[in-house]
Formats: C-alpha cells, sequence, structure tokens
C-alpha cells in the first residue's frame, strides 16, 4: 500500500472516534442515540479528505502517519469541548475549518519552504513584535497575571502561538549558517563559540526572555527555551550547550518565582495544593488541586462521558476545563486508560516529527524539523506535566485537543510545515 | 446514570483509539526494521555531512575504500561518470583543474579535494560563486561523508566512499 492510501486509511478511525464519542455524549445528555453523530462522523471524514487530496495532489511523498494522528487528535477535542460545551464545539469546529485553510494556504504557497530563510531576520522581527503586542494598553488582555490575548474587535488571538514558528524559523535558520563556528574554537578543553558567533542568538533570547517576563507567562517561556537549546544541541552535538541552558534557566525560574508575585503563588500552590489556606485563596491552588481529584475519581477505567462535574450551578468545579483542566476531564471519564491512549498519540506524533528531521538532508530542514517538533513535545510536557503536578500549572493549550482558535490554527500550520519538509526529504531519499 | 449502550460506545471509542496507535507503531516498527527502507531511504543520513559533521570532524575515520566522486549532472560531462579523488583533486574551469568544470559559474581554481587524516576533506579555493556541500555554502575546510552531495554553480557532484 503506498503512503497516501494509508494515510487515507488512517482518516477512518479518527471518523470513527467522532461518531462513537458523539454516540456516546448524545446517549448521556439527551438519553437517547442520534443520528447526527453519524453526520458528524461523515463531515469530519469529508474535511479530512479534502485536506488527503492537498497532501495527495502537492506533496506526495510525505509521511502518512502525521494528518491521521492529527486528526485523531482533533476528533478527541471535539468530542469533549462538545461533552463540556455545545456553544463552544461550534466554535471550536470553525476553528478547526479555518486551521485546515491555514495548513492548506500553508502548503500551497510555499511550495518551496527555503524561502523562508531569506527572510528570517524580517520574520524575528515580527515575532518579537507579536509577543509584544499583548502588552499594549487597548488591544492587549491580561488573564491569571499573564499578558497573552490581544482583542481586534470582534477577534481576539494569542499572538505567542504564532511567535513561536516564527522563532523556531529563525532559529533553524541562523544556526545552520553559524552551527560549524559555534564549535569551532575551544578553551580549556570545552568549547567555548566567540561572542560573535553566539551574540546575535544571545541577543534574540535575551529579548524573547525579557518579553516573556513582560508578559510573565512561565509555560510558554519554558517552551521557547527548551526548543532553542533543542535546535542548538542538534545543531552542534555539544552537551555543554544545553546543560549550561537549563542551569540558566533554572537560575533564572528561581529568580522569578521569588520576585514576581503571580509566579511565586503558583510555586507555593503546586508545592501544597491542598494546603487550606491556599485552596481557598483566589489565584491560589484550587484549580490543581481540583484537577488531581478529577483524575483520581477517574479511575483507570474513568466514570464515563458526561460524568465529569464540571461546575455546580455557575461555580466552577474545574476551573478552564475547556483549556487547561482538559487533560483532567479526558481523565476523569475515559480513565487511566484514555489518558495514556491520549499520551501514546501524541508519542506517536512526536516519533513521526522527529523521523522527519532525521530523515532530511540539509540543516536548515533538519532544525526546522527538530524545532516544530521540540516545541509541541514541550507543550504537551508543559501542560499535562501541571495538570498532574510535575511541574507548576501554567495555562498552555493540549495542542490539536484544548479549545483556543490561535493554538489550532497555529499547530495546523506546525503541521503543514512538517508534511512540506517530510515530502522534500523523503522524494530526495528515493532518488 | 450510565446508560449501557453508552458504555458500549465509550468501549468502542477506546478499542478505536488503541488499535489506531496499535497500527501506527507496527508500520513504524515495520518501517524500523526491514533492511530495504535503508536503500529506500538511501543511504543513512548520520553518514552523510548533515548535522553532525562538526562532531565527526576530529573523529577517526573508518578508512575510506576509493573515494570517488559520481557526477550528478555538470555540462560537458556525462552523469554517472566517476573521478578517482583518492590523490586530491582540484575542481575549476582552468587548465590546472584535474576535474575540469565548463561551467560559467566555476572560478578556474574553485575549490580543492585533499585527503586528511584518511579522510577526504572539501575546501573552497576563494571561488567567486561559492561552493556548496548539501546546499550549504562551505566555509572553510569540511570533511565529506558517503552521500554527500557537491554543488559548484551548476555542475553537482556525489561523493562516494566504499
Amino acid at each position: 500500500m503506498n503512503a497516501r492510501n494509508r494515510e487515507l486509511l488512517g482518516l477512518v478511525p479518527a471518523s470513527l472516534l467522532i461518531v462513537a464519542g458523539f454516540g456516546a455524549v448524545f446517549l448521556q445528555e439527551r438519553t437517547q442515540l442520534d443520528n447526527l453523530s453519524l453526520t458528524y462522523g461523515a463531515i469530519f471524514l469529508g474535511l479530512c479528505f479534502a485536506a488527503h487530496l492537498i497532501i495527495r495532489v502537492r506533496l506526495p511523498d510525505a509521511d502518512p502517519y502525521l494528518l491521521p494522528i492529527v486528526a485523531v487528535l482533533t476528533s478527541i477535542g471535539l468530542v469533549v469541548i462538545y461533552r463540556l460545551n455545545e456553544t463552544l464545539a461550534r466554535d471550536q469546529a470553525q476553528w478547526f475549518v479555518i486551521g485546515l485553510i491555514a495548513f492548506a494556504a500553508t502548503i500551497i504557497l510555499l511550495r518551496d519552504y527555503r524561502v523562508l530563510e531569506r527572510y528570517r531576520y524580517l520574520i524575528a522581527a515580527a515575532s518579537i513584535v507579536l509577543l509584544l503586542l499583548p502588552r499594549i494598553p487597548g488591544i492587549g488582555q491580561q488573564a491569571n497575571g499573564a499578558y497573552l490575548g490581544i482583542s481586534l474587535g470582534p477577534v481576539s488571538f494569542q499572538p505567542a502561538e504564532f511567535a513561536k514558528i516564527g522563532i523556531i524559523i529563525f532559529l533553524a535558520s541562523y544556526l545552520r549558517d553559524t552551527r560549524a563556528l559555534l564549535v569551532s574554537r575551544k578553551r580549556f578543553g570545552i568549547t567555548l563559540p566567540r561572542l560573535k558567533h553566539i551574540g546575535p542568538l544571545l541577543l534574540v533570547w535575551g529579548l524573547a526572555m525579557l518579553m516573556l517576563v513582560f508578559i510573565r507567562d512561565l509555560g510558554s517561556s519554558l517552551m521557547f527555551f527548551g526548543g532553542f537549546l533543542a535546535m542548538l544541541y542538534v545543531a552542534t552535538d555539544r552537551l555543554i550547550f544545553p546543560v549550561v541552558g537549563f542551569g540558566l534557566f533554572g537560575i533564572g525560574a528561581w529568580f522569578f518565582a521569588s520576585t514576581v508575585g503571580h509566579v511565586g503563588d503558583r510555586v507555593s500552590a503546586w508545592q501544597h495544593p491542598f494546603d487550606p489556606k491556599l485552596y481557598e485563596q483566589i489565584g491560589g491552588s484550587y484549580q490543581i488541586a481540583q484537577s488531581l481529584f478529577a483524575q483520581a475519581d477517574g479511575g483507570v477505567w474513568g466514570q464515563g462521558f458526561g460524568q465529569a462535574l464540571v461546575s455546580v450551578g455557575d461555580s466552577p468545579i474545574l476551573p478552564a476545563a475547556q483549556t487547561d483542566l482538559i487533560y483532567a476531564v479526558i481523565v476523569n471519564e475515559l480513565g487511566l486508560i484514555g489518558g495514556i491512549a491520549l499520551l501514546l498519540v501524541y508519542v506517536l506524533l512526536i516519533e513521526r516529527g522527529f523521523r522527519v528531521a532525521v530523515l532530511a538532508r540539509d540543516s536548515f530542514s533538519k532544525l526546522l524539523a527538530t524545532g516544530l517538533t521540540t516545541v509541541v513535545a514541550l507543550q504537551v510536557f508543559v501542560i499535562v506535566g501541571g495538570v498532574t503536578k510535575v511541574i507548576p500549572l501554567t495555562g498552555v493549550t493540549l495542542p490539536f485537543v484544548s479549545y483556543g482558535g490561535s493554538s489550532i490554527v497555529a499547530n495546523f500550520v506546525i503541521l503543514a510545515l512538517l508534511l512540506l519538509i517530510s515530502d522534500r526529504a523523503r522524494r530526495e531519499a528515493r532518488r | 446514570m450510565l446508560q449501557p449502550t453508552a458504555i458500549v460506545l465509550q468501549g468502542a471509542f477506546l478499542l478505536v483509539l488503541f488499535l489506531f496507535v496499535a497500527w501506527v507503531v507496527r508500520s513504524t516498527l515495520r518501517d524500523l526494521r526491514r533492511p530495504d527502507e535503508q536503500r529506500v531511504a538511501g543511504p543513512p543520513p548520520a553518514d552523510a555531512t548533515g548535522i553532525h559533521s562538526a562532531l565527526t570532524a576530529g573523529a577517526a575515520p573508518s578508512g575510506p575504500g576509493d573515494p570517488r566522486l559520481v557526477v550528478e549532472r555538470a555540462p560537458g560531462h556525462t552523469p554517472g561518470m566517476e573521478y578517482e579523488i583518492a590523490g586530491g583533486a582540484v575542481l575549476g574551469r582552468g587548465e590546472q583543474a584535474e576535474i575540469r568544470l565548463d561551467d560559467p559559474y566555476a572560478s578556474s581554481a574553485h575549490a580543492r579535494l585533499v585527503l586528511q587524516g584518511g579522510r577526504v576533506v572539501l575546501e573552497d579555493l576563494g571561488s567567486t560563486n561559492g561552493t556548496f556541500l548539501n546546499e550549504e555554502a562551505v566555509n572553510g575546510p569540511q570533511p565529506l561523508h558517503q552521500g554527500d552531495r557537491l554543488r559548484i554553480g551548476d555542475s553537482e557532484f556525489l561523493f562516494v566512499d566504499s
């Protein structure tokens, strides 16, 4: 079976998930099975088929598993969001369609993605502006102490989601040129690059970090910095860079935890989620504690669709259930077994992403695929780690699953880029 | 209250999810195990001067068998033609070049291949239009690896080392 037919076959399970999931939710909420779940499954299959056709025409050699994996994640997200709130699910479905349009546009307009290299400084500058936008009075919005969203008339979005792609493109292009120079000088047995070679990188990174302090979102800053270190490691093959980098990040995080109020609150909420004082406090440990209760309540097999107690009247039992805590809702309703299945699907997505990087022949493609995959992987780690109390909880979305327009659209652009790289790599490898 | 049908549907949901995971894992493992995937995917990328050249530059080579440059496409050359380069060679448009390039973008002495410590090293000789190794401009000496592509103007060569 060739790659494209394999991909088409892989879209069937995603549609079956929609049918079974919506069917179960309908039964729970209206006590009757509705043919509507079949209709939704068919519409979903149709949309995925459209994406498949674009790949079939434009990228015949691309990795066959990326699209089905993303379709499965999206279908899980749609079912769980629908179960939480019908209106939000309708929004999310619209965002899914817009995401597919962005996906198609990226593939069609960016026939040769290597032209991105030519505009790297423009892309870097635009990304930094995007990161800064939420702090501009009038259009910026503050939520839970972090400045993430901006609103322009009826549309509000999170520019950091798009900035991350731009910064990865810049870093891939810059590291491609300088990676040999970064390791060319040794002093006292360790690699010490000259300041003029690492300077621009440090400058952009200092800027990005500084702005993240302004934006005050530690989850995103961990994502950015982790992605940067992964690319630096792949580019130079020197363990010293990530080791020193994580050390610096640790010092920085400790510094901000002890000085920036809302970061410090997050850390103490993480350390003592069941402390009655923190639990009652506004912005305290209520969210993380409730998330842990919900997951424990799910047990191995889960409580069943529609059974999670999300809110009583107007007071939320699981705050931000459709975004930050969606993983907790899934574990509550589908159990440990469902949570494991979801994480396995993410592992597969990341494996395919790194495989694209391994197969790619030129350094820019390799670094770009590595960076994009690492950022998605770290995003899953930051939010799943947050709701399971591995690290302090910060609000980032679970890629392709959480409710959130910017996140869906940005992640579909990442998918399109990975497929573009994969198509070129596999075609060259076949020659 | 859970409806029995809902439980069945939820079971089906999880079953489909796990079957999907198993399907992708099985195909991935088969791809990894199948030896001819290596051939489909060309030489293992780790061997090419992709991302690891910075490290392997100083590493002991496995001993080049018989280093050759294979013409992929080049004005005035037949594709598939091979040049022995065990003794080093200069590529260029000039009379002295061992590998003559009939390419308007090539300088007279464009680039040089030398044997250093059992490894073939590519060096640009200050050419006007640059030398490209796997589509990356060559800056300073670069050790070559099996499967590397060398490009000067419109001329492209494949480095073979066995």
